[in-house]
Formats: structure tokens, sequence, C-alpha cells
């Protein structure tokens, strides 16, 4: 009897597969300050990576550099690499809109455009592309489909998306990403301003997501992370201290910090 | 009950009973063969059962740490927390049944090796109430019986009255025959392993009475198993 071959779920990560995004020696400067030391790990194709930490330990700032958003604002830098399917995209020919369309980003707040459903999602697709109406009607319905928020909105599609629930608006972000067709998405905080149940509707869409996409999430509630994250990256003060499977992570981290993070134990 | 919003966390429970009940069968199937070997004198059979318990731990080991991922992965709350919890136990209950069965098996080569006694007979019938308690069991486990699983319990007191009969009547078999003392000795030990394995199909069902309705069952258990007081006096005479 095999019971490896009773395993419907456990989808084992394959570690032999080239990473989608590999991070080397990757530095961050706030002006004189350095909020990242020296930063390695890989995010594993369509698998879902989490950083966690304390306030301050960069996981944010490192999501901001992966479609190099950091640029918008002066005096920051990044040294190292962030290899995207061999492509250094910190390189200075990095062409910025492609890249953003190829790794899209939620925030903490759903930030909705005061326009209709429809032309929320439509209005990032014009961006990048030129489709017909009813091709873009299309995109527009999968973009719905894929967030899992179609049969809510479908009959109001002109109708403002500021008049969607905290959790819909969250929803519709996603669908706004998803319909430029990214490869990899990163969420930060995508569920801080949302109750229980429109949380658990984001993770249940991360967990369909991840079939498609490379996904990376900034969340503070570590049992989020527990939750949702294939990876989970633990960081401090700046330094990557352990990253390893969630499973690994969670039920007997390797390092003491880990551990005393995770169990609340933190000094 | 309505499912999880997210569809993974249901398909983990689903696993994780899939996991239970697989080991659970593989414990019945392990019993019968091991009562099996016993009547039909097959030391071979009884070999390969003694093997055979590996697998049920490898399941036990499995289970355990499916559970504990669960645990520190889902949060569980509620229902989903008793399940887990009791998934944890049952487990145990069930690794125990294995090695119980297993130990039958290793006596079955011993009794092998000596004379026929009569008293055999009566493992069979005992072995099959307690199958029927694991399979009901496990029937009750997989449609969340709470009913079904209280019937299990009261029903264990059937193996203890057949086991109390059996322990005075391999009593008597030795005091008449001292040549027999050494399968009835065996004997003993494997209707007594017989019973304890129906002891621990009851804590699985107390377990499930948990899971169902969030409590341990009130009443205690009617016993039958009053061997711990039994006197059997030797014929033709005492001191």
């Amino acid at each position: 009897m095999t019971v490896e071959t009773l395993d419907p779920i456990a989808k084992q990560a394959d570690t032999t597969m080239p990473p989608k995004v590999s991070i080397e020696n990757l530095a961050f400067f706030y002006g004189e300050s350095k909020a990242l030391k020296n930063i390695s790990l890989p995010l594993h194709d369509r698998k879902v990576t989490a950083f966690i930490g304390p306030s301050g330990c960069g996981k944010s700032t490192l999501l901001r550099i992966l479609n190099r958003i950091y640029e918008m604002y002066p005096k920051q830098r990044a040294e190292g690499k962030v290899v995207v399917d061999g492509l250094n995209i910190l390189d200075k020919g990095t062409d910025l809109n492609m890249l953003r369309a190829k790794i899209g980003m939620v925030f903490q707040k759903p930030t909705p455009f005061p326009m209709s459903i429809y032309e929320n999602i439509a209005f990032g697709v014009r961006l990048y592309e030129r489709l017909g109406k009813e091709e873009m009607d299309e995109r527009v319905e999968s973009a719905l489909r894929k967030a899992a928020l179609w049969e809510e909105v479908k009959n109001k599609l002109h109708s403002s998306g500021l008049g969607l629930s905290g959790g819909q608006q969250q929803r519709l972000c996603i669908a706004r990403t998803v319909a430029v067709r990214p490869e990899i998405i990163l969420l930060d905080e995508p569920c801080s301003a949302l109750d229980p149940i429109s949380t658990a509707k984001i993770e249940e869409l991360i967990d369909e997501l991840k079939d498609d996409y490379t996904i990376a999430i900034v969340t503070h509630n570590m049992q989020q992370a527990a939750r949702t994250s294939d990876f989970t990256a633990f960081m401090y003060l700046g330094e990557l201290i352990e990253f390893g499977e969630t499973k690994q992570i969670f039920t007997h981290p390797g390092k003491q910090q880990t551990q005393d993070y995770i169990t609340g134990r933190f000094g | 009950m309505p499912q999880h919003i997210v569809q993974r966390y249901d398909d983990e429970l689903k696993k994780l009973s899939t996991l239970i009940v697989q080991m659970g069968g593989l414990a019945e199937s392990q019993l019968a063969a091991a009562v099996d070997a016993i009547v039909k004198r097959d030391s071979k059979l009884a070999e390969e059962v003694v093997r055979g318990d590996a697998k049920i731990d490898t399941l036990r080991n499995q289970v355990d740490d499916f559970a504990i991922e669960m645990l520190a992965r889902r949060q569980p709350m509620a229902a989903d927390l008793r399940v887990i919890v009791a998934a944890l136990r049952i487990s145990s209950e069930i690794e125990r049944i294995g090695d119980y069965a297993k130990n039958v098996a290793k006596r079955a080569v011993a009794l092998n090796q000596a004379p026929l006694v009569r008293p055999v007979h009566a493992i069979p019938r005992m072995a099959a109430l307690v199958q029927a308690l694991i399979k009901d069991t496990l029937d009750a486990y997989i449609t969340d019986d709470a009913a079904k699983a209280d019937a299990v319990w009261a029903r264990d007191e059937e193996v203890d009255d057949l086991y109390t009969s059996l322990f005075r009547e391999l009593l008597t078999y030795m005091m008449e025959d001292p040549r027999s003392i050494t399968p009835c000795t065996h004997l003993l030990f494997i209707a007594k392993n017989i019973e304890r394995i129906g002891d621990h199909a009851t804590n699985i069902a107390e377990l499930i009475h948990y899971t169902v309705l969030g409590e341990m069952p009130k009443e205690d258990r009617p016993k039958g198993d009053d061997t711990a007081y039994a006197v059997v006096n030797a014929p033709g005479g005492q001191r």
C-alpha cells in the first residue's frame, strides 16, 4: 500500500525548478539609512511566499523593490540583484511599464479608481493593449471571475467601484491586477482592512490564483502567513533571519529568533 | 456541515479522516488475519501480520504529522478543532489496536507449535465481535454518527463477558491437564489482547461522541470483565 498516492493536496515544492524570482544579495537604502541588508532568497514559480516580521523589519520595502515602485520616491536606491526569468530587473535598461505589467501589486487599503467597476479593470488593460469591445468585455469578465467577484457584480458593472464593500473593493483591485495578465502578484497586507469573512474569501482566492501566478504576500498577521503560503520568510531589522517551507517554519523553525517571534516571545 | 470558504481546508480535513479510516481498516484486517493464523494454524500468515504492523505505525506518524501541520497552519476552532484533536488521539488508539493484533499473531506462532486445545474455538467468536466493534466505530467516524458510536461503546460489555467466561474455561482446562498449560496460557493472553482491542474501539467511540457533541460521554461504560476478581477452584478438593 502506498500512502503517497492518497495525497491529493500536498503539492510538494519542486525546488529543482528554477525559481521565478531570485533575489540575490539585495540591499536597500532610504538616503543614508540601510533598510535591507544582504537579502537572498527565491520566489518559487506558482507558489505563495509570505514575508513576516515585526513592523520596520523591511518586508514591505522588499516587496516594493520587486516592481521598482520605490523609484517614485527620491533618495531611495537598491543594490544587488533581483532576477526575474533570467533578467536582473534592477538594471537601468528595464522597461518599467512592462515590468509592472508583469509584476502586479495590491495594497493594504483597497484603492479602486473613482469610476465604474468595468472601467476600473479596463483602464489598466488599455495602458498595455488595444482590445476591441468584445475582447475587452471578455477580459473584464475573466478577471472578475478569477477574483471571485463576478457573481456579485455582473449586474452592476457600470455602477461605481466605490459603492462596493471593503472586501469587494479589495477583490476588485485583485481583478484589476489580474486583468493585465501579470506573472507575479505582490500583495501588501491585502486583508488588514477586512473582516474575517472577507479575509477568508481573499485567502481562498490566493489559493486559487497560485495555480497560475507566483505570489508574494507581506502580512503582519503570521496566522495568515501560515494559512496561505507555501514558503515563509521571517525578517527582522532589515535582515532575512530564516526562509523555508511554511510547514517547517511554523512547526519547527530552525532559528531561535523565528521561534521566539512566532510563539510570541519576542523580547 | 457547510463548507469552508477556503476549500483546501475541507480537502485537508477530508484527507485527515481518510487516513484515519485507512489506518482503522488496516488494523481491522490485521486482527482478522491474526485470528485466521490461529484457526488455520498458519505460522507464515502470523509472521506476515507481525511484519504488517509497521504500515499502521507509518500511517500513525503521517496522521500526527498532518494533524500538527493543520493545527499550526489553519488555527482550527470549535468543531474543526475537535476533529483534529480527536484525530491525533484516535490514531494512537488505532496504533495500539495494531500492536495487540501483532501480539496475537506472535502468540499464534507459539501456539501452533503446541498441541491443539479445545478452547481455541472461542477466539474467533470473540474476535468477530471485536472486529464488528471496530467496523461500526469506523462507520460512525465517517458519518459523524454519535448514536452509533454510543451503541458501540455499550456493546463492548459482550466482549468482556465472553472474555470472562473464556478465562474461567481456560483455568479449568489447565487444572485438568497440566500439558495444556503452555497453549492455554498463550490463549489467555490472546483473549486478553482481543479484549483490550475492544476497549480501544470504545475509546475511539468516546472520541467520536466528543467530536460530534463537544463533550465526552458522561456515564461510566458498562463493564463485564470481572476476571480481576476471579477464583476458580481446582477439581476434587481445596485447601
